[in-house]
């Protein structure tokens, strides 16, 4: 045990230290709070500048809480069309019975201005309209846009993530092959030390930078007030996605280590790599895809299917409400094939390690002792 | 006491040796505290497999290999002391933090590693260097880590492939000095090298093998007497066929004839040589390490 938390401190002070880490830890967090910022900076909440020009100002504001609305008022409507003109304006409101634009009004705009004008002549003449009430008969899709947004970012977010932190366990494995240090090291700890710690302190690494850009995504998204749009629920759904990311990453990084293990040369790690990062962008396409059918049938068998479950869900989770005992299952099965995966790759990576020089071959090493 | 019993080991055959390879066929010795023992052989004799599976880095088909009477586990081989033929560092490690790691992965709590790694930095002379990265030491400073990260931890038994090769005189000297002063305080080294006459003066027992076996064993003054000392006489410009009749072969180089014999009377042998021409030496000789290498593995 001891030598496991060895080993894994020393990956963590290692990386943590180096220029690498923390500008990337910095300029993803940058990333992640410019992405929530975006939507009020250029989307952002609709804003319109409106005049008078001898004109009562329409209750704009009471019919869409959501836009600002700012009113000037014009002494005549020559004054009125400069300001059009000149886009200081969005439209100006003549007399009570016309508006002036500068080119086609805004559809928006104009259906808000036609239809609180309606209401307030009738309310002037007596006559008062209850507003209609919008009834859902299916299922709620308020937060449809926003979910999908989330499950888009969140499978684009373990995918980095997950590719990230498997390529520097697979360096790390072969800079210890390479140099021989792995000798010395395995003199003193056992193989499953040596590639546990490698990998936990790797993986703490990653959890890091996910926690770091949660943290941030939130803050930002609560100032800039996109959080008002998130559905409920976002708590669990991180705390999933961690989870996930953890399993995950598990199955990639043992994999990693094993392959890793075949090779003795840096310049040999992409090519030994290739099946698995392969593997990793299939299950990242596959799961990009089923965010725009969240609840179709390959999103829902796949979501058990180790290792697409481990993006796959967080999809299914973030786009739909998933029972937990699917989430359950689904977990479960993962486990499983970590498991199963970890005594694959340790096996590999202890015969492997020690046999430097020429690439070796999976099969080779499989079979002889 | 450090005993190996009957280690063996079969690699498994590539496509050029389909049968596999026997690389240890049965090698044993032992070695007691404070003893320092040479391992020596041709290459491909067996010397670093049989440190692997001492180490147990390698696992052997069979055998045994026990330190004070109990069989080796990783808690044993933890106090142990290793420099693989292969060597390496870490090199971007900073050289004092490695040093240190290596303390820790032996079992010293983090106050007893830094201290262990102040000392050796201090013996070795890079106490200036403990911030640099390994990667910007020379060659030989690079060497003196690599004995560190073997020594941190006040070893109970040494175990160096060969230590030497690619040292300067100066080094060799020094690193000489320091396993003389460990094996002084009762720890048993085992080193292999190629370096013959280095071993004659440093070694109190040597271990010859070839082809996976343990050819000889034994103290250097054992295999001496066992290989039998020589008599060497030089005559100058000797009458022709002065030593026919006479044991052991003569050679001829410019006008000296020396004869090398290890039977016969040395004081018939004196007379006629005398009688011969101008005796320039005439002496027992020991055999070295070389020739007794030599005799041994043929
Ligand atoms: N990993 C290995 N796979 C196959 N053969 C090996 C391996 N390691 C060593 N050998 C073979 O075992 C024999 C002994 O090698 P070694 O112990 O390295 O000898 P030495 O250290 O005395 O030069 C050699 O024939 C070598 O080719
Ligand atoms: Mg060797």
């Amino acid at each position: 045990m001891n030598g496991l938390m060895l080993v894994a401190r020393r990956e963590i002070t290692t990386q943590i230290r180096t220029k690498g880490f923390l500008i990337g830890l910095l300029v993803t967090a940058l990333l992640v709070a410019a992405v929530s910022f975006a939507p009020k900076i250029f989307g952002g909440p609709t804003s319109y500048t409106l005049g008078t020009v001898n004109s009562q100002q329409l209750p704009l504001q009471a019919a869409a809480p959501d836009a600002e609305v700012t009113w000037r008022s014009f002494p005549d409507e020559n004054a009125a069309k400069q300001a059009v003109l000149a886009g200081d304006v969005d439209a100006v409101l003549v007399n009570g019975v016309k508006v002036l634009t500068d080119g086609e009004i805004d559809p928006q705009l104009g259906v808000l201005l036609q239809s609180v004008n309606k209401e307030t002549k009738l309310g002037a003449a007596g006559v008062s309209i209850p507003p209609l009430q919008m009834q859902s008969v299916g299922a709620d899709t308020r937060y449809e846009a926003a979910r999908a947004g989330i499950a888009v970012v969140l499978v684009l977010l373990l995918f980095m993530l997950l590719m990230g932190q498997v390529m520097m366990v697979a360096m790390g494995v072969v800079e210890e092959k390479g140099s021989r240090i792995v000798e010395i090291l395995l003199s003193t700890v056992r193989p499953w030390q040596l590639l546990g710690g490698k990998i936990i302190g790797l993986g703490v690494l990653g959890l890091i930078n996910l926690v770091t850009i949660a943290v941030v995504g939130l803050a930002a998204a609560m100032v800039s007030g996109l959080a008002a749009d998130f559905p409920p629920g976002i708590p669990g759904l991180l705390a999933g996605v961690l989870v996930w990311f953890i399993l995950g990453y598990a199955f990639f990084a043992t994999l990693s280590a094993a392959f890793a293990s075949l090779v003795s040369r840096q310049e040999e790690v992409s090519s030994v790599m290739t099946p698995l990062t392969m593997l990793i962008m299939v299950t990242y396409f596959v799961a990009f895809y089923t965010t725009n059918d969240a609840t179709g049938t390959l999103a829902t068998v796949l979501s058990y299917v180790p290792p697409f479950s481990a993006m796959i869900m967080p999809v299914r989770m973030a786009a739909t409400e998933v029972p937990l005992w699917q989430v359950g299952a689904s977990m479960a099965a993962m486990v499983v094939a970590v498991l199963a995966v970890l005594s694959f790759g340790a096996t590999v990576y202890q015969r492997a390690v020690l046999r430097t020089g020429a690439r070796l071959k999976l099969g080779d090493v499989l079979r002889t002792r | 006491m450090l005993e190996i019993s009957d280690l063996r080991k079969r690699f498994a055959g590539g496509p050029d040796a389909p049968g596999g390879k026997v690389a240890l066929d049965g090698i044993g010795f032992s070695v007691r505290p404070g003893e320092m023992f040479g391992f020596v052989g041709a290459n491909g004799a067996g010397k670093t497999t049989t440190m692997r599976i001492v180490m147990g880095v390698l696992q052997a088909d069979s055998g045994s290999v026990s330190w004070q009477g109990r069989s080796l586990g990783y808690d044993e081989r933890q106090r142990f002391g290793y420099m693989p033929e292969e060597r390496g560092l870490y090199q971007k490690m900073r050289v004092a933090e490695q040093i240190e790691y290596f303390g820790r992965l032996h079992g010293l709590g983090p106050a007893e590693a830094k201290k262990a790694t102040d000392d050796l930095l201090e013996r070795l002379g890079l106490t200036e260097r403990r911030s640099d990265a390994v990667q910007t030491l020379s060659l030989g400073n690079q060497q003196r880590v690599q004995l560190a990260v073997a020594l941190v931890h006040d070893p109970e038994v040494l175990i160096l492939d060969e230590p030497f090769s690619g040292l300067d005189p100066i080094a060799v000297d020094a690193l000489a000095t320091a396993l003389q002063e460990r094996c002084r305080g009762g720890v048993p080294v085992i080193f292999s090298s190629h370096q013959l006459e280095l071993v004659e003066r440093l070694c109190d027992s040597v271990g010859i093998v070839s082809a996976g076996r343990m050819v000889a064993t034994g103290t250097v003054a054992d295999l001496r007497a066992a290989e039998g000392n020589s008599l060497r006489v030089v005559v100058r410009d000797p009458s022709p066929g002065w030593a026919d009749g006479l044991p052991g072969e003569v050679t001829v180089f410019g006008d000296r004839h020396t004869l090398r014999t290890e039977g016969g009377d040395d004081q018939e042998i004196l007379r006629r040589a005398m009688k011969a021409g101008h005796v320039e030496h005439f002496g027992i000789e020991q055999p070295t390490l070389t020739e007794i290498f030599k005799e041994a593995v043929a």
